[in-house]
Formats: C-alpha cells, sequence, structure tokens
C-alpha cells in the first residue's frame, strides 16, 4: 500500500488515499468514494525527478499523488514495467556518475574551444564577403592617430619605395581586400606594424629605422598581410559570439550573473591571438619561399624587435594572457642561427641586388 | 543606494469575508542545489551527446524539478510538457529560421520587410502562445492553469504600450511595463477561477522612477570618476590637456577597469532593487477568488544574493550554478505567500478542457518567462 492523496481532477479538493498494484494486473485506489481500480496499462506514473511528489494519472482523469518514490519504483519493478526514464534518475542520482558527467562536460567544453569555434568562425568568414572586413575597422585609424601616432617622419621617397614594392606584394594576390600601407611615428609603440581589417596596414617609423634590409620589411608586411588575407579581426568577433553561446548554454540564466557571462570570449581572446599570430607567421614564411625571400628575414627582425622591446623576456613561462606566442617558439634566435641568418641575408642581398641597399 | 527598498505588495486593499478568519499559506521549496546539481551536470551531458537535441527531455525535467518541489498548503505543483510537442516546436522555430535566412539572402529587401513584421506582429503573438503554453502545462491539486489572453490584447499591451511609451519620451514607460504583466496575469486563470490583477500604475511609476534614478547616479559616478582620472581628458577633448601618452594609455586600462566593476556592481544593485519592486508588483498583485498572493522580496537581500553568486559561480568556474539557481529561487518562494480564506480545496475545474495544442510549442521555444 502506497500513501498519498487523491484528486478526481473535478476540483482542488483531495482526500486521503492508499493505493497498491494488485497481483491481478490492477492499480487499486482506496480512500475516494468508492474504491476503484484500473488496468496497469491504462495508468500513467510520472518519471520520477529528484524526490518530487509522483502523480499517478488513472484513465477517469484522477490523479493520485504520493511522496513515496520508493515504494513506487518498487511496485513498478514488481510489476515488471521498465522505463528509460528511471535510467536517467539512476544516472541523476549517483555522485560518481555526476562528477563523471562533469569531467566529460569539461572536456568536451575545452575541444569545443580549442577546435569547435574556431572551425565554426572560419566557415562563417568563408560565407561573409570581404566588405564585411572594411566596416569593422573603419575609424580605428582615426583613434590611433589622435592617442597614439604622430605624423611620419621618412622621407617621401622612401616611403614610395617601401609602397611600391607593398603594391608588388598584395596586387597579384586579388582577394577581394583593398590593401594600403602607412606609414607613423610610432612613439610609444616602438618599433612595430599592424594591420587593420579594411586592408590597411600600419609600419612605425622606428621598425624602418631598425630594419637592416628591405627584405626584412617586406617580410614583416608578408605576415600583416596574412593578418588581413587570413579575416583575423572578423573570425576573432565570430570566435567570442562562439564563446557567448557556449557561455550561456552552459549556465543558462541565472539573472545575476548574465552581464559577467558577456564577458567570457575576453579570458579566451588571447589564446586565439596566438593562433592568429602563427597563421600569419605561416603565411608570410610561405610566401616568402615562393618569392624567394630567405625565411631568415623575418626571423632577424623578429629578433632585433624583441630585443629592444626592452623587457627581458621569461621565455620559460608560459603566459596565458600573451597575445603573441613568445618569440623563441617563432623563430630560433640562437648565435647560431644568427651565424646561419646572416651568411643566409647575405646571399640573399648578393642575388637580389636591391637598390637600397 | 536607497533607503528604504522594501516595497510593500500594494494591491487593492482585500476584501476579506467577515465570517472566515484569514490565513497566510506560505510558499515553500523543497529541492536542494546538490540534488539539482546531480540532474543539471547528467541532462547537460545528455544533451551535449546527442547534440542538442535531449535539450527538450532535459527541459522538461528540469522544470518538472522546480515545479514538483515548489509547494503551497502542503500541496506541490506539477508541470506537464511533453518533450516531444517541444522539440517539435523548436524544430519548427529553427527551421523558419533557415528558411528566412536563405531568403534574406535572394530577397534582402522582402526579407527586411517581414522582418519588421514579424518583429511587431509575431513577438506579441509568441508571448501569447507561450503564456498559454507555460501556464496550460501547470497544475496544481490536478486542476490546469489556463491562459485565455488574446493576440489583440497582446498588440495592445506590447507594441501599442510600447509606442504610447516612446512618443512620451517614456513618461508612460511605466504604464507599459504594468501593462504587460496586467496582460499576462488578468488574463490567467486556474480551474475554472480567473485571476484578477490589482496592483494600480502608482506602484509602477514609484519603483521605475526610482531604478531610473539609481541608474541615473550611477551613471554620473562612473563619469566623474573617469574625469577626474589623469589623461581622460585629454582623450575626450583631443588637444586641450598635457597628458603624456603614458598617462593615456594607463588611463584607458583604468577606464577599462572602471567601468566593468562599475557596471557589475551597478547592474547588480539595480537589478536587484527591479527584480525585487518588479516581483512585489506583479506577483503581489494576482487575486484569484478569496485568495490573494502577498509577495515581500527586499532589495538587499536580493543584491546579497546575486552578489555571492555571482563570486561562487567565477571561483568555481560555473560549477556553483545550480546551487546559485536553488537559492534565488528559494529566496523568492519563502517570501511569498497566499493570503487565503483557508478554504484552497474549494477551487473547481474549468469545462471543457481541451488542449489546441498548434503552435503552443512554437511559444514555448522562446520561453518568455517573468519574474521566477
Amino acid at each position: 500500500m502506497i500513501a498519498g492523496r487523491y484528486f478526481d481532477g473535478r476540483s482542488a479538493a483531495g482526500v486521503d488515499a492508499s493505493l497498491n498494484f494488485g497481483a491481478d494486473g490492477k492499480v487499486h485506489l482506496h480512500g475516494a468514494v468508492i474504491p476503484i481500480a484500473f488496468p496497469l496499462a491504462e495508468v500513467q506514473v510520472s518519471e520520477r525527478v529528484g524526490n518530487i511528489t509522483r502523480r499517478i494519472t488513472l484513465p477517469n482523469g484522477g490523479v493520485f499523488e504520493t511522496h513515496d518514490n520508493d515504494a513506487v519504483d518498487q511496485a513498478l519493478e514488481l510489476a515488471g514495467i521498465q522505463r528509460g526514464s528511471a535510467l536517467v534518475h539512476w544516472l541523476e542520482s549517483r555522485w560518481h556518475i555526476a562528477v563523471a558527467s562533469l569531467a566529460a562536460v569539461v572536456l568536451v567544453s575545452v575541444a569545443f574551444v580549442h577546435w569547435g569555434v574556431p572551425a565554426v568562425a572560419n566557415w562563417a568568414a568563408d560565407v561573409m564577403p570581404a566588405n564585411v572586413d572594411r566596416s569593422i575597422g573603419a575609424g580605428t585609424l582615426d583613434v590611433l592617430d589622435r592617442v597614439a601616432f604622430r605624423p611620419s617622419d621618412l622621407p617621401n621617397e622612401r616611403q614610395q619605395e617601401l609602397r611600391k614594392r607593398f603594391i608588388d606584394m598584395t596586387q597579384p594576390l586579388d582577394d577581394g581586400h583593398e590593401y594600403q600601407l602607412e606609414f607613423r611615428h610610432g612613439g610609444l609603440i616602438g618599433a612595430n606594424a599592424f594591420a587593420l581589417p579594411s586592408g590597411i596596414i600600419v609600419m612605425t617609423d622606428e621598425l624602418v629605422e631598425l630594419s637592416r634590409r628591405d627584405d626584412e620589411l617586406v617580410s614583416v608586411l608578408a605576415h600583416e598581410v596574412g593578418h588581413v588575407r587570413g579575416r583575423h579581426a572578423l573570425r576573432q568577433m565570430l570566435q567570442a559570439a562562439g564563446i557567448s553561446t557556449l557561455a550561456f548554454a552552459l549556465l543558462g540564466d541565472v539573472s545575476s550573473i548574465s552581464g559577467v557571462l558577456a564577458a567570457a570570449p575576453a579570458l579566451l581572446q588571447a589564446k586565439y591571438s596566438r593562433d592568429f599570430e602563427r597563421e600569419a607567421d605561416s603565411f608570410a614564411k610561405l610566401w616568402l619561399r615562393e618569392h624567394g625571400i630567405a625565411e631568415s628575414n623575418f626571423d632577424a627582425i623578429l629578433c632585433r624587435m624583441s630585443a629592444t622591446d626592452g623587457k627581458v623576456q621569461d621565455e620559460d613561462n608560459f603566459d596565458f594572457f600573451a597575445s603573441h606566442p613568445s618569440t623563441t617558439e617563432r623563430v630560433r634566435c640562437t648565435k647560431e642561427a644568427d651565424a646561419e641568418k646572416d651568411g643566409a641575408a647575405a646571399e640573399v642581398e648578393a642575388s637580389t641586388a636591391s637598390p637600397t641597399d | 543606494m536607497n533607503e528604504n527598498p522594501y516595497e510593500p505588495a500594494s494591491p487593492a486593499a482585500p476584501a476579506p469575508a467577515p465570517s472566515q478568519p484569514r490565513v497566510l499559506l506560505p510558499f515553500e521549496f523543497r529541492g536542494s542545489g546538490s540534488e539539482y546539481f546531480r540532474i543539471w551536470i547528467v541532462n547537460l551531458l545528455l544533451t551535449i551527446v546527442t547534440l542538442g537535441i535531449y535539450s527538450a527531455w532535459a527541459k522538461v525535467r528540469r522544470l518538472r524539478y522546480f515545479y514538483g518541489n515548489t509547494f503551497v498548503d502542503g500541496q506541490s505543483f506539477d508541470y506537464h510538457g511533453q518533450p516531444l510537442a517541444i522539440l517539435k516546436g523548436r524544430l519548427i522555430v529553427v527551421a523558419g529560421y533557415v528558411v528566412f535566412i536563405i531568403a534574406s539572402k535572394m530577397f534582402p529587401i522582402g526579407a527586411g520587410l517581414i522582418a519588421i513584421l514579424l518583429a511587431f506582429f509575431g513577438v506579441p503573438w509568441i508571448i501569447m502562445r507561450s503564456r498559454k503554453f507555460q501556464l496550460r502545462m501547470t497544475s496544481y491539486r490536478n486542476l490546469r492553469f489556463n491562459f485565455d489572453g488574446t493576440f489583440g490584447g497582446a498588440m495592445s499591451a506590447f507594441i501599442g504600450w510600447y509606442f504610447l511609451a516612446v512618443l512620451t519620451l517614456g513618461i508612460l514607460f511605466p504604464v507599459w511595463v504594468r501593462k504587460r504583466v496586467q496582460y499576462s496575469l488578468d488574463n490567467a486563470s486556474y480551474g475554472n477561477q480567473n485571476f484578477s490583477f490589482l496592483t494600480g500604475n502608482g506602484t509602477y511609476y514609484k519603483f521605475c522612477l526610482i531604478t531610473f534614478f539609481l541608474g541615473l547616479a550611477v551613471y554620473l559616478g562612473v563619469f566623474l570618476t573617469l574625469l577626474g582620472l589623469p589623461g581622460m581628458r585629454e582623450v575626450m577633448f583631443p588637444g586641450e590637456g598635457s597628458a603624456t601618452g603614458v598617462e593615456i594609455m594607463a588611463t584607458a586600462g583604468l577606464m577599462g577597469a572602471v567601468l566593468v566593476i562599475g557596471g557589475i556592481i551597478a547592474l547588480l544593485g539595480i537589478a536587484g532593487y527591479y527584480q525585487a519592486s518588479f516581483a512585489n508588483a506583479a506577483f503581489g498583485g494576482i487575486m484569484a477568488g478569496s485568495q490573494f498572493v502577498r509577495s515581500n522580496l527586499r532589495a538587499w537581500p536580493l543584491i546579497g544574493i546575486y552578489v555571492t553568486n555571482l563570486f561562487a559561480i567565477i571561483f568555481t568556474l560555473g560549477l556553483y550554478y545550480p546551487w546559485a539557481k536553488v537559492r534565488q529561487l528559494r529566496y523568492q518562494l519563502d517570501n511569498t505567500a497566499i493570503d487565503s480564506d483557508g478554504n484552497l480545496a474549494a477551487f473547481t475545474a474549468a469545462s471543457g478542457e481541451g488542449i489546441d495544442a498548434v503552435g503552443e510549442e512554437v511559444g514555448d521555444f522562446f520561453d518568455v518567462d517573468f519574474g521566477i
């Protein structure tokens, strides 16, 4: 006998009642005005979730409610009724299953962040036309000019010279992006170059001064072109959207944290940024190889840039929040490599006979 | 913040039947965070493994857990949504979305027009259907709740009053907030007993105005703090200040920190006050026959729950989520009660309870809950 309450479905008034699963294949209810019995097959037993009130719906529209979930489960088992939902409750009520599920969810989430989000963003970016990129970075250079840069001090002829090489580089690409090279005095930013999604690539005077050969500057430009061509700004935005979606899917709607979930993408931005740097590096190296320029040019200028950065890079420590891979990972700055590079660079210089050197 | 965040439930004074003594029947939540954690994580994994298909089943189990642990007068609520119906509704919505995306590629202008029409007519329709689905799928003592709000009513409450609020530059905004709640509650019923919504415009004006001024104060506070930072003037009015580049860069970083931290505190504080006031005004305004719902949420405890939940979730990398959800719900239910004539058994079923299924599940997809 399972104790509970019976509600006939016509009024909210309930009566204390009891119910049993008879050996005759019928469910017997006692306590209603008259005892009633129904064939087991016509009775619906609600699924067990936690320890919520169990609802046994009878074909006459009445409902028997009980808190004695275990008794109902035993009766169902005795009656030989097996259900898939019982399995879910079994899973939900065991701590070791919960811990294993947690581990699996974490693994899947990490895999999603590592491979899934970039893959989906890449696919989505491919579908979007190139003019989307132009709208992302519009106005960025104005802000930078106001806050960080001064006009370039480079002589006009020198600028034209480099622009010509840049045009020679970008014209054959024909990938829908409008490439443009700009020079600025970097000031605090120092020797550097970067790409805006619109195709504008900014190079600082300091970088030009730091270089020993134009091929070094060309290799940096190739890296920046790699960013534009790879549509890294757009993909960065799409990946941020993907991470937000994941965070909301996992943590849903606790009203107090929805504002903070919006910040979740920021935590992973650095990781994705390093991935993009590696991608731009490999584009640059491929391009250099195809155009007969020694890759060592790229290594050389990168090593010199990190040396003049002024800060001692602790290369053994992996910094999760670093936006770039460590220089040692990207290139080999050992003395041995330097020696090799100098040799290779000398060869290249000799063979290309660049007029500026 | 404000001196007295306590927002009393202030429906029109109830008229108790003189013969019967009134009793206060408190709501109670009997679930626990650790139990819900196991349900949550197992269902999350099943949802991921089935590429989201199981989410319909997970949703039903989650809602049944919360409804089934909500007790008043010794009896619990139950949720009757069917996973397959919910899945069907979701598939319809996803299919419609895909069709729309393809159509917008082929006919950009036509699709844009359709999007605008959908926003105007589709949103109220969806709200109507989803209210109907939510209430019809809810039972208590084997009687169903119901909702008979019309499409016209939803158009008026959600769109008509929205435009009036905009046209009056926000003066009618609190009325719009109230109209939406009124639409949801005035049209609800339990058994054959219709609900009435009693909270007046005054209550809505009061807490909307306080919220507005709190928001304004926070906004001004953040703005003035930023102005006080060295180099800030340089960023805002280039060429006027004398800050160096280093100062400007430092300011940009500080600005980010101030905006983020200030933003979160402001969000939680104002959200706590608004949510408490909103729930009190909405639930506290329900009358069903001679039963009145009382809602006495207070802002400070709610803000405390928001803040501690937030930090606990951050420091446990999200693991605290199930406990957070249970805590929030428990606070709300602990402070809600039915002011009753002691006779909840007197409700009777409505006649002809047929369920017209088409479209209800579609509304469910958007799941526009309010309050709880």
